[in-house]
C-alpha cells in the first residue's frame, strides 16, 4: 500500500469525499489554498468552521473554513474571541467546555454589555476615529490683547 | 593551457580565492621546525569535520566526472528533481488565515479596558499604568462622576506609542487595563490607532471572554 505511494491517492479521494464531491473541493481549493481532512470541532457566530486533525503538524493541526457568504472576502479577524484560543492552540477547551467563559456566561448582568464579535473594521465606514471623550476646559488664546478684550456680557 | 587547467576552473561552483586562503592557512606548519612531527592539512583527527574549501580532486576520473557534469547538466536535472519533490511534500508554513500559529496566554496585543461583571468599568483613574508607561503612550484625565465615584473621562492610549511591554496591566490594581490576545488590529490610517476610552472599553466589551480564559490561565501565577 504505502510502497507504491497508494495511502496518498487514497487519502486525497477520501478528502474530496469528505469535502462533498469534485466541484465542492475545487471550490474549497480555490478558496482556501489547501485541501485537508479533518474532524469537525465547532462552529461559531458568524457559522465559521472549525476542524481539527492532529495528522498535520502542530500549528496546522487547527484551522477554521470561514462561512460561505464571506466568499474571497474573509478575514482573519473573523475568528470570534471565544474561538481564538482554541485556534492558536493556547487550550484545547471548545469555548463551552472553558470554565472561565462559562463562569462568565452564568452571570446574567453581563450580556447586558457584552457585544456581539466584530472583524477588523478599518477602511469601511464603521471604521473608529478618535474623539475627545472630554470637554475642552482649555481656553485657548484669542488673539486679542487684554485691554482690547470686551467683557462678556 | 592544458586540459586539466581548463577543467578545473570550470568544474564546480567554488568560492572565488579559496585555494588560495587553503594555502595561508597551511602555511602555519613550516617545515623549518625540526624534531616536531608534521600536521597534517586538512586534518583528520576523528571528531572534527573541516568545513573549509578544499583543492579539488584532481585525478583524470574526477575530472572527467566533473567535466561530463557541466556538459551534461546533470545538475540541472537534479534540480528539477528536488523542486518536483517538494511539491508533494507537506509544506513548512501554515496557511494563515485559516491556521495561525500558537499564542500565550499571556501574549500582550492589543489593550482594552475590562468591566465588572455587573458593567462598571473597573477602572478608578489611579493612573499608575500612566505613571509606569515607558513610551508615555497614556493620557488619564479623571473626574468625580454624578454618584461620587472616581472615574476617568479620558483615556487615551497612543497605540503607535506603544511599545507592548505589559507594564501598565502589572501596575493595574484593579486588573482593569489589560493587553488582550489580538494582533489583528491593523489600520489604514495613523489616526485610527489612536484609542480613547469608548474604543478600550468596547475592546474590552468583544475580547472579555477570551481575556477571562487568559487570566483564569494564568491565575496560579498571578
Amino acid at each position: 500500500m504505502s510502497f507504491l505511494a497508494l495511502d496518498k491517492w487514497a487519502r486525497l479521494f477520501r478528502i474530496i469525499k469528505q469535502n462533498g464531491g469534485i466541484f465542492k473541493t475545487t471550490y474549497k481549493l480555490w478558496r482556501f489554498d489547501t485541501l485537508k481532512e479533518g474532524t469537525f470541532v465547532g462552529s461559531d457566530m458568524f457559522g465559521n468552521k472549525y476542524y481539527e486533525n492532529n495528522f498535520y503538524f502542530f500549528g496546522r493541526n487547527r484551522w477554521v473554513e470561514y462561512h460561505p457568504r464571506f466568499a474571497w472576502e474573509y478575514d482573519a479577524t473573523h475568528v470570534t474571541a471565544d474561538w481564538y484560543g482554541w485556534l492558536h492552540n493556547k487550550t484545547d477547551n471548545r469555548p463551552c467546555e472553558d470554565c472561565a467563559k462559562y463562569y462568565m456566561n452564568c452571570n446574567e448582568y453581563v450580556n447586558n454589555w457584552l457585544m456581539p464579535f466584530s472583524e477588523n473594521l478599518t477602511g469601511t465606514e464603521k471604521a473608529y476615529y478618535p474623539w475627545s471623550t472630554v470637554n475642552h476646559h482649555i481656553c485657548v488664546w484669542d488673539g486679542c490683547a487684554m485691554c482690547n478684550r470686551q467683557p462678556k456680557k | 593551457m592544458s586540459l586539466a587547467k581548463i577543467f578545473s576552473v570550470s568544474s564546480r561552483v567554488r568560492a572565488s580565492g579559496a585555494s588560495s586562503l587553503v594555502v595561508r592557512h597551511a602555511q602555519y606548519s613550516t617545515p623549518a621546525q625540526e624534531g616536531k612531527t608534521e600536521k597534517v592539512y586538512p586534518p583528520t583527527a576523528p571528531g572534527f569535520k573541516y568545513v573549509n574549501a578544499e583543492d579539488p580532486n584532481m585525478t583524470m576520473k574526477a575530472l572527467t566526472d566533473r567535466a561530463a557534469q557541466t556538459l551534461f547538466w546533470t545538475e540541472l536535472a537534479r534540480g528539477f528533481a528536488v523542486t518536483l519533490a517538494h511539491i508533494f511534500k507537506e509544506p513548512a508554513t501554515i496557511n494563515y488565515p485559516f491556521e495561525k500559529g500558537p499564542l500565550s496566554p499571556r501574549f500582550r496585543g492589543e489593550h482594552a479596558l475590562r468591566r465588572y461583571p455587573s458593567g462598571e468599568e473597573r477602572c478608578i483613574a489611579c493612573k499608575l499604568c500612566e505613571a509606569i508607561c515607558p513610551a508615555q503612550a497614556i493620557t488619564i484625565e479623571a473626574e468625580e462622576r454624578k454618584d461620587g465615584s472616581r472615574r476617568t473621562t479620558r483615556y487615551d492610549i497612543d497605540m503607535t506609542k506603544c511599545i507592548y511591554c505589559g507594564f501598565c496591566q502589572e501596575a493595574c490594581p484593579v486588573d482593569a487595563i489589560v493587553e488582550g490576545p489580538n494582533f489583528e488590529f491593523s489600520t489604514e490610517t495613523h489616526e485610527e490607532l489612536l484609542y480613547n476610552k469608548e474604543k478600550l472599553l468596547s475592546n474590552g466589551d468583544k475580547w472579555e471572554s477570551e481575556i477571562a480564559s487568559n487570566i483564569r490561565a494564568d491565575h496560579l501565577y498571578r
